[in-house]
């Protein structure tokens, strides 16, 4: 061996080692993963080696090893709307102002003035996400969702003004409707289960979904301020099957899961929060 | 003796005051799952705190540490100063910066997305820019390091480069393939769908993405313990390392294999198929060869201390072993908690077993052994080792010093053995609480306070490690002194050109990952690739 | 350090590397042997499904949802996972029959396992995840979300109820249904 910078000749020798190294193990994994694996699991899958390769390179759906359960079904869907992003940017696109015209013209008279509603009878929309309205707006209009005087109202509206409507109400601040009477004030176990929810009966805690900015499912509305009497209506029609346009059972499924006191107090304690 | 110590110690100190509080919400979080009520338990708390953790632990920590202690290695194994000390400060700045966007993101509840994001969740922008400029600031380090190893080479033709700062580069070098992947999650995917460009995110490549980062970065954080064993344990030992050639090959392999193997994080997806999770599979099988290596090379260099030290017999040189010194303690612990750790890694890593643990309490074992056990206690013995040449000032006593090893170590067995078994039983990850009125979920209850109980024995290990590394008033100054690392015991007059530079193994770890990542990255651009609508996770 | 020490440590470092690949080989070897005799591989359908028509899909609609005993006779359980539960809350299965679980979500990443059993997958949206198994076990399983997917996330489970196989008696239309306890 001579001192001298290392020279061509040791880096080549280290360098084809290293390669022929690598290209063995390399070699070995993609022929034992794609091709040696599926064309043995085929005959289990019931199907020929080619499409075992196939599934085991991931160019067709399915497991290499198993068959794929055979798809028989139709069913009715229980909300027409869709979270894509055409929907999205029609509500982010929204003009409140022709939003504005239209609720003094078509809501006003039950919501009232800036979607404060002066009757039980009714919810208050100002500050509502707009998300929200317009899902149920939407729902009104394709009869997912059935209200007497809410039905023919939202059947005559387009799309955009739809989003227009929601984009108005949304355009208030929530305090506004938190201003009224205040209940359930100092609930702690009601608070707990809004907050907390129940392992016990895995109950997800209300503000998992029900506040702004949770991250949950988009058309989830803000309850904060909101009317007890309405809160508790509604979930009793949950809970009793009269409304089933919540998406996967979200609240059909929780509120079945609730007692009649803990809606009536749950009803109370978001009536109260601001 | 470093010149630029005001750096090097700027590094660290981020780095450990961010270890103890991430220490201290990780006990939090496990009295929040325990049966014993804990304050505050909200699940908004929860995730904050856990994002917190994961952000500080996984990301600060190990990367203000790594930096600071790559600089200390550039300028005591080259015994050269920095080439650029201005750039250095620049990357320090920077990563600075982008640490305080990211804590006051979290702070603010407006970042509980866990440090790994889980899109179509999103948090808000400062979160994720803030991260991006940790990552730049690295990747500053990066460059200073790549320089100070080609200034060496220029001027010592033919002379190996130090075995120390070889190792460096490897992991410089490593890190930059390593964030490749998520720095193209987080650029082309994360911030166009916060800053409200798109709407969607394509979860299946997001996931990907992710995973050529995922476990890379393991290795990227290890790496400062295996240059620990190779270059500072056999000295501290009284001896030499046993191979200085088998040093370079393991840190070698890890730059190879590291890569090509994030999938194995998704075995358990639905969407890659079963031919590439194989390949990437049994190339995480020869991850495991570095390491085996390493536990031969640095157990050959120990036995060789102890016989020097008069040990004799099969197992008389452990015994003759200097344990009273932190280095030679910290680095035992390490490789017994590496035992374990890589133990429960084999069986991750064959992708029947995985399913019977993946996502389970088994998991959080696993990293928790191999980051706070192998790691962690490693950074602690580093730090012990220069703190003299950093300060002038020694640490508080060796036996405080001891006392807070065992206190690590012992810790996180007592946390991490119930997990395993907890894993097995099929406690499930990333929860608030549990139902322990459930007769199912009841009898893990006790169990889950012992680990509690590891928890604080690692807070109080972590007060104690900072408390031991303080200044102090009445402190004995000690003389100027440099530091010198391990020699081998057949020191290197020359060695391969392949193992004295990296050009191969870039060429090599590209080709791994065009084989491993190719297609199944390719395949989101083919066809309609499904894309998930963005749930804003970003407070009220 | 003379030419034969030297020589002797090239030759444990030899010795060593063996036994290291040795191990490595072993655990690999288990692997292969359990994916061709036992057809065990871990669950990747890469099967596509737009997950902001889930709902609206013929397959996870709602109402096309839990256990559903096919025309060939395989048992399917269908099963959504959402923001925070799955749907159907309860599915049924019988016990010691190959079954198939599929699994969607329409909105972020879930996951699942089924514990005392070697269920276990991601489902992440835009993906059907498939599982096979043979379940062992009768009884109410506990079935956990085990991925983070929004602040309600520690209170997403399911249930599981493995029937003897005897009492395992799907409806006309092939659906079987938990009933209410």
């Amino acid at each position: 061996m001579t001192e001298q910078p290392t020279g061509g000749r040791e880096r080549d020798r280290w360098g084809f080692a290293a390669a022929m190294v690598v290209a063995g193990v390399l070699l070995f994994s993609v022929v034992m993963g794609l091709i040696v694996l599926p064309v043995l699991q085929a005959p289990n899958a019931g199907i020929d080696p080619w499409t075992a390769i196939c599934r085991a390179v991931g160019l067709k759906a399915g497991s290499p090893a198993q068959p794929q359960p055979p798809v028989s079904a139709t069913a009715a869907p229980v909300s027409q709307v869709r979270w894509t992003p055409a929907t999205l940017k029609i509500l982010a696109a929204a003009d409140p102002r022709p939003g504005a015209a239209l609720a003094q013209a078509v809501c006003s008279a039950c919501h009232g003035e800036a979607g404060l509603s002066p009757s039980t009878d009714f919810p208050h929309l100002s500050g509502q996400s707009g998300a929200a309205i317009y899902k149920q707006l939407s729902d009104f209009r394709s009869g997912a969702r059935f209200n007497a005087q809410m039905t023919p109202v939202a059947k005559k509206l387009t799309d955009e003004q739809l989003a227009q409507i929601a984009a108005y109400y949304g355009s208030f601040s929530r305090r506004a409707a938190a201003l009224g009477p205040r209940y359930g004030i100092g609930d702690a176990a009601i608070s707990r289960l809004a907050n907390r929810g129940d392992p016990a009966r895995a109950l997800p805690p209300c503000e998992s979904c029900h506040a702004r900015g949770v991250g949950g499912p988009p058309e989830a509305p803000v309850l904060s301020g909101q009317q007890r009497e309405y809160l508790y209506r509604q979930l009793r029609a949950f809970a009793g099957g009269q409304r089933g346009n919540d998406v996967y059972r979200r609240m059909r499924d929780v509120s079945s899961h609730l007692s009649d006191d803990e809606m009536h107090r749950l009803a109370e304690f978001y009536q109260g929060l601001s | 003796m470093p010149q630029n110590r005001r750096l090097i110690l700027a590094h660290l100190w981020v780095a450990f005051s961010v270890f103890v509080l991430a220490a201290a919400l990780g006990v939090w979080q496990m009295w929040v799952r325990s049966p014993l009520a804990a304050p505050q338990d909200t699940p908004a708390r929860y995730y904050q705190s856990v994002t917190g953790h994961g952000v500080s632990m996984a990301y600060v920590l190990t990367t203000f540490f790594i930096m600071g202690f790559g600089y200390f290695t550039a300028e005591t194994a080259l015994k050269t100063p920095l080439p650029s000390a201005r750039w250095a400060w620049a990357g320090f700045w920077t990563a600075l910066a982008g640490v305080a966007m990211t804590v006051a993101a979290i702070l603010s509840g407006q970042a509980s997305v866990l440090y790994t994001f889980y899109p179509p969740m999103t948090a808000t922008p400062w979160f994720y820019v803030g991260l991006v400029l940790v990552v730049v600031g690295s990747w500053i380090w990066v460059a200073v390091m790549l320089v100070a190893m080609a200034r060496f080479k220029r001027a010592n033709p033919g002379a190996p480069v130090p075995l120390a700062m070889y190792a460096t580069v490897a992991n410089a070098i490593m890190w930059l393939w390593t964030t490749a992947g998520v720095s193209a999650e987080i650029l082309f995917q994360i911030l166009p769908a916060v800053f409200g460009w798109t709407q969607t995110i394509d979860v299946g490549l997001s996931r990907t993405l992710f995973s050529w980062t995922l476990h890379a970065i393991v290795y990227f954080w290890l790496f400062p313990a295996y240059i620990a064993f190779y270059t500072m344990a056999p000295r501290a030992a009284g001896g030499r390392l046993y191979s200085d050639t088998m040093g370079r090959l393991s840190f070698v392999l890890f730059l190879l294999y590291s890569l090509p193997v994030g999938m194995h994080h998704l075995f358990m997806d639905p969407e890659h198929s079963t031919g590439f999770k194989f390949i990437q599979m049994s190339l995480t099988a020869l991850v495991s060869i570095p390491t085996l290596l390493t536990v031969f090379t640095i157990s050959a260099s120990m036995e060789l201390a102890g016989r020097l030290r008069g040990g004799k017999g099969l197992f008389g040189w452990i015994k003759a072993l200097p344990w009273e010194r932190p280095m030679v303690l910290a680095t035992g612990l390490a490789f017994f908690m590496l035992w374990f750790g890589g133990g429960g890694g084999l069986i991750n890593m064959s992708y029947g077993m995985n399913a019977m643990v993946h996502n389970t309490a088994w998991v959080t074992a696993h990293f928790h052994l191999i980051f706070g056990g192998t790691v962690v206690i490693m950074y602690f013995a580093i730090a012990y080792e220069i703190w003299p040449s950093l300060t002038g000032r020694a640490p508080l006593s060796v036996a405080t010093q001891r006392l807070q090893l065992w206190l690590w170590a012992i810790g996180m067995m007592v946390m991490t053995l119930p997990w395993h078994y907890l894993g097995l039983q099929g406690q499930w990850r990333r929860v608030a609480s549990f139902n322990y009125a459930d007769p199912r979920i009841g009898p893990w209850g006790p169990l889950v306070i012992v680990s509690l109980a590891g928890g604080v024995l690692l807070l109080v290990s972590a007060v104690m490690f900072v408390m031991n590394l303080l200044p102090r008033r009445a402190q004995v100054r000690l003389p100027e002194q440099g530091y010198s690392f391990a020699l081998a015991v057949h020191p290197p007059q020359r060695v391969p050109a392949a193992l004295n530079g990296f050009t191969v193994w870039n060429v090599l770890v590209a080709i791994l990952m065009l084989v491993a990542y190719g297609f199944p990255i390719l395949q989101f651009f083919i066809g309609n690739s499904p894309q998930a609508v963005i749930h804003p996770l970003t407070g009220g | 350090m003379s030419e034969a020490d030297e020589r002797a440590i090239v030759r444990s470092e030899i010795r060593w590397a063996v036994v290291a690949i040795a191990a490595v080989s072993v655990i690999m070897l288990a692997v292969i042997f359990a994916a061709i005799a036992m057809h065990i591989n871990p669950p990747s359908n890469v099967e596509r499904i737009n997950p902001q028509d889930l709902h609206l899909s013929a397959e996870f609609t709602e109402a096309n949802l839990g256990t559903k005993v096919e025309a060939n006779g395989q048992i399917t359980a269908r099963i959504v996972a959402t923001q925070f539960a799955f749907v159907p809350r309860c599915v049924v299965l019988p016990a010691d029959r190959p079954v198939t679980l599929r699994f969607s979500s329409p909105d972020v990443i879930h996951g699942l396992l089924v514990s005392g059993t070697n269920v276990n997958t991601m489902v992440v949206p835009g993906y059907v995840s498939q599982v096979h198994t043979v379940l062992r076990k009768t009884g109410d399983l506990l079935m956990p979300c085990h991925e983070y997917c929004g602040l309600g996330h520690s209170e997403m489970s399911g249930t599981i109820r493995v029937v003897p196989s005897a009492q395992f008696r799907p409806g006309p239309d092939g659906r079987v249904a938990c009933a209410a306890k």
